[in-house]
């Protein structure tokens, strides 16, 4: 279900901002580029604008390359931001205004004590976290990201309570969050 | 024991997910620009959506897609690699996500209440208001249809549940009537998404009730 990711993007990113190295470019755009053009087609894009928003996102990565810190987030959550903010953009949602204050994942902000997520060395941790939950819990989680729908609408096609979902929401990331600070040494 | 201050954690979710509603965004992100904290479970959500993306079966873009990136990457570089968010109102001391968007004028709605609209996010029927009201005052009367969300900018008020202070973020439960009063030496403002309309009081309100629409 998960495959690691074939190369240190996190090198990659480094290696396009400091270098403007786009041969490193290039292999990143080769391995996010298709990943995002295909969740933003589950989220409810048409298939052009999904083409349009990805080759938007991977441009973003190629200017902000710079502001990209991997002692804060895993590459595959910075790049997920990214084009979560393309499409919300895209939607009109006035996500500039609303996601800009935390633009780089509370580095603004004075150090958390209980960051759970720092960075890239916990990417694999994230992902093992989301093994580790129960079906129901990953499935609902997972719908939480793909649908252009709200939580009633995941209860409609699930089948199950509005508040069944919730519930399998909210546990699956207490869940995760508990995996994650167990794995880290627990740092909360 | 107080009740929770901060949004459930579906709710934090759908927020890094974008699929909140516009309303209902912005009283999240209110709360997190005040509150620091609630950030662990936000940054968790981006951690989730990383994953998310890592596990997609890849949807192949357009042939030549990489080298009309490549060859734009040149325009790219002497853009300004920040876009910064002009704010659009002058009220420094709204917290940043509020500062996005324009706002109506103060209007009066009963005894040291007043209400400005956030305007932009909408969805339905609910929509973002600013309220101030007054130290000792009691919050509107309004019709509840859903959604009410309420985050605290500045001073304080106090339900059955305890005191809300800067930064606390309260859901309200449609099932309990609450009137929050007012508990801080200042006045109280508050950020809410809102899904129906306020209740002027007394024989003012059922008079001005066909026309104003708060």
């Amino acid at each position: 279900m998960v495959s690691q990711p074939p190369r240190d993007f996190s090198a990659l990113i480094a290696l396009v901002a400091q270098a403007k190295d786009r041969a490193a470019f290039a292999e990143i755009f080769g391995y996010y580029g298709p990943r995002i053009k295909a969740l933003l087609i589950k989220s409810g894009s048409a298939p052009a604008m999904a083409e349009e928003l990805a080759q938007e996102a991977m441009l973003t990565v190629w200017r902000k390359a710079a502001s990209y810190d991997p002692a804060r987030a895993s590459v595959s959550a910075w790049i997920y931001t990214i084009a979560r903010n393309l499409r919300s953009d895209a939607l009109r949602r006035g996500s500039s205004a609303l996601y800009a204050f935390d633009s780089t994942f509370g580095a603004e902000a004075p150090a958390q004590p209980d960051a759970i997520v720092s960075g890239a060395q916990d990417d694999a941790c994230v992902r093992a976290a989301m093994r580790s939950l129960n079906p129901d819990q990953a499935q609902a989680i997972e719908m939480a990201f793909y649908q252009e729908q709200t939580h009633s609408q995941i209860s409609q096609a699930l089948g199950v309570p509005l508040g069944t979902v919730k519930a399998r929401i909210r546990f699956g990331m207490m869940k995760l969050r508990a995996f994650i600070e167990r794995e880290t040494g627990g740092r909360a | 024991m107080s009740a929770r201050r901060h949004p459930s954690e579906e709710r934090l979710l759908a927020f890094e997910a974008g699929t909140l509603s516009a309303p209902e965004a912005v009283v999240v992100a209110t709360h997190l620009a005040l509150q620091p904290q609630t950030r662990a479970w936000t940054h968790l959500a981006r951690a989730v959506g990383g994953a998310v993306l890592e596990e997609q079966e890849p949807s192949p873009l357009k042939a030549g897609a990489l080298e009309s990136i490549l060859a734009r990457l040149d325009d790219a570089e002497p853009r300004p690699d920040l876009v910064v968010t002009r704010p659009r109102n002058t009220d420094t001391s709204l917290p940043a996500p509020l500062r996005g968007f324009e706002l109506g004028p103060w209007r009066w709605a009963g005894p040291g209440v007043h209400v400005r609209n956030v305007l932009g996010p909408r969805d339905g029927d609910c929509r973002v208001i600013l309220l101030r009201i007054a130290s000792g005052q009691s919050a509107p009367r309004h019709t509840h249809n859903g959604v009410e969300l309420t985050c605290v900018i500045e001073g304080a008020y106090a339900t059955q549940d305890g005191v809300f202070e800067p930064g606390d973020f309260e859901e309200a439960d449609p099932s309990v009537l609450h009137q929050p009063r007012v508990v801080s030496d200042t006045p109280c403002l508050c950020v809410a998404a809102l899904d129906g309309q306020i209740v002027l009081p007394g024989r003012l309100g059922k008079i001005l009730a066909p026309f104003v629409r708060l």
